[in-house]
């Protein structure tokens, strides 16, 4: 396979999960939509007790990222898997893990990156400190792909089953456990001025990690959903 | 027949109610441009500059009327819902779809110039209080209205289906608002001021010019869209064809 | 605390809204007739 089809089927790819995700539009708000709803149900239910918002709120922030991103993770594959273009991506010979990193990237433009996007106005709501606010954005660039790449390992893994959606929130929350645990932590931390680029650059290393592994694992994933 | 009876009838069909709102459409754009800027003239060059709310009060003419339209606005998609529904009268269910984004502009309007009217008065872009929650609450759901209409394949489907959620919604807000009122006396949460302490009259004008003027633009808008989405339904049939024929532009 | 740049922002914002809100339909309409016009061409062409 020369090098140059290989670039031009993920740019290929890339341009068509975009002129789907633009059809769709409407479909991919809900997430986001979700996430400000669930940040709103904190408050009611804890209290708007100002201090105890701030103190909570870098993990409320979290959690309905992961919340929100898992919704999306469901459709990362279904459409193609429902109408046969995921077999016709794997019998094409092309290298299956760059598709699915192709698939990843598509989905962290459209669904992770607008959550970053949203977090200042989370952390408004929650009363973050003005402190924590670039480490939270920091926390969610580095977090968010590693959300998408781990999430289309388990959307792969599910994306035959009948209730598929369930299942992938089971699988992969585990895993996103660790990367829960050290961004809550380095927000925490930069809010009352404690060091906190450890648990950031662990995070990148993770990232990294991520980024090498995650496409091929994905791949075979897919292998064994359409076997 | 009796012409209030014969107007109603005729506006169930499609191309006379789309000839008629387009009349209609120049002129209440006119109207609430025209009262809009008598409002703002007054509100900024006659009320009194130096009293101490008069500077924010400014951002109360926004506000204000921007929160009293998302209110209204989803009141009458209910009641609209509940004719479309009982009635399945079409051009109900289109009036009812055209005002979801209308009324959610209000609603985020409303909250974001509650939140920059918050933050020079009392030292917060936001504060969990019962008006400001209900209101982020309102605005939910407007999306989710929004959203169940989307996700439907067939556009009278979805609009009775929106028109259902529009009218358990508004059965719902005033329970909402009234829970999270109570939620707030709990937690003695701060409250964003109330009204003040009282308008003085030379604001109350201009505020409630600008309550009327809001109806316009909701008025306007409307139809705007109602056309839209009946040329969008009925794309195939005789009289949008007949329509296209005769556009030149 | 000058009011101006948050009476400023207010105003900007509900114009900017307003204004989305009033255009969307407006804008929609003229591509959705474009695309009838085309598609009404279309079909004349092959009658």
């Amino acid at each position: 396979m020369s090098k140059q089809a290989t670039g031009t089927a993920f740019g290929a790819l890339l341009r068509r999960d975009f002129l789907l995700a633009y059809r769709r539009r409407a479909e991919l708000l809900q997430p986001l939509v979700f996430l400000m709803v669930v940040t709103t149900l904190f408050p009611l239910g804890v209290g708007p007790s100002p201090q105890l918002l701030a103190n909570i709120a870098p993990g409320v922030i979290w959690i309905a990222a992961l919340l929100a991103s898992v919704l999306s993770l469901d459709s990362l594959f279904r459409s193609d898997f429902e109408d046969g273009t995921l077999e016709q991506m794997v019998l094409s010979g092309q290298s299956l893990a760059l598709i699915a990193l192709a698939r990843i990237v598509a989905h962290w433009l459209v669904a992770g990156l607008p959550i970053v996007l949203l977090s200042p106005l989370l952390a408004m709501w929650m009363n973050l400190p003005d402190e924590g606010l670039p480490i939270l954005i920091e926390s969610l660039v580095i977090g968010t792909p590693i959300l998408s790449l781990i999430g289309a390992i388990g959307g792969a893994l599910t994306v035959s089953l009948k209730r598929g959606g369930q299942l992938l929130s089971l699988l992969v929350f585990p895993l996103y456990v660790p990367l829960l645990i050290l961004a809550t932590s380095a927000v925490g931390a930069a809010v009352v001025d404690l060091p906190y680029t450890g648990q950031l650059g662990l995070m990148v290393s993770g990232l990294i990690v991520a980024l090498t592994l995650a496409p091929f694992a994905t791949a075979a994933a897919l292998k064994l959903s359409l076997s | 027949m009796n012409p209030i009876v014969l107007f109603f009838h005729k506006t169930g069909s499609p191309p006379w109610f789309y000839r008629f709102s387009g009349y209609l459409i120049p002129w209440l754009w006119a109207i609430f441009l025209v009262i809009t800027a008598i409002a703002l003239y007054l509100g900024f060059f006659h009320a009194p500059v130096d009293y101490q709310q008069g500077a924010t009060v400014r951002i109360m003419y926004l506000h204000v009327p921007a929160a009293w339209m998302s209110m209204m606005i989803y009141g009458l998609m209910a009641i609209m819902g509940f004719i479309a529904l009982v009635w399945r009268i079409r051009i109900m269910e289109v009036l009812v779809i055209a005002s979801a984004p209308v009324g959610a502009a209000f609603t985020m309007m409303a909250l974001m110039t509650g939140s920059l009217w918050g933050r020079p008065m009392w030292g917060t872009y936001w504060v969990w209080d019962a008006r400001l929650t209900s209101e982020l609450v309102l605005l939910f759901l407007y999306f989710g209205v929004i959203a169940l209409y989307n996700s439907f394949d067939e556009p009278r489907k979805a609009a009775r289906a929106a028109s259902l959620m529009s009218i358990v919604g508004a059965i719902n807000l005033p329970i909402i608002y009234f829970s999270v009122e109570w939620w707030n006396t709990l937690h003695q949460g701060s409250s964003f001021g109330g009204d003040g302490p009282g308008i003085h009259p030379d604001m109350l004008l201009p505020l409630l010019l600008m309550a009327i003027s809001t109806k316009f633009f909701y008025g306007a808008n409307l139809l705007s869209r109602a056309r839209l989405i009946l040329l969008k339904q009925d794309h195939r049939k005789r009289w949008v064809q007949d329509l296209l024929s005769q556009e030149k532009h | 605390m000058s009011y101006t740049p948050f009476i400023m922002a207010a105003y900007l914002l509900s114009t900017a809204v307003l204004l989305w809100a009033a255009l969307a339909p407006v804008i929609k309409k003229r591509s959705l007739l474009r695309q009838l016009k085309a598609r009404q061409q279309r079909m004349d062409k092959t009658q």
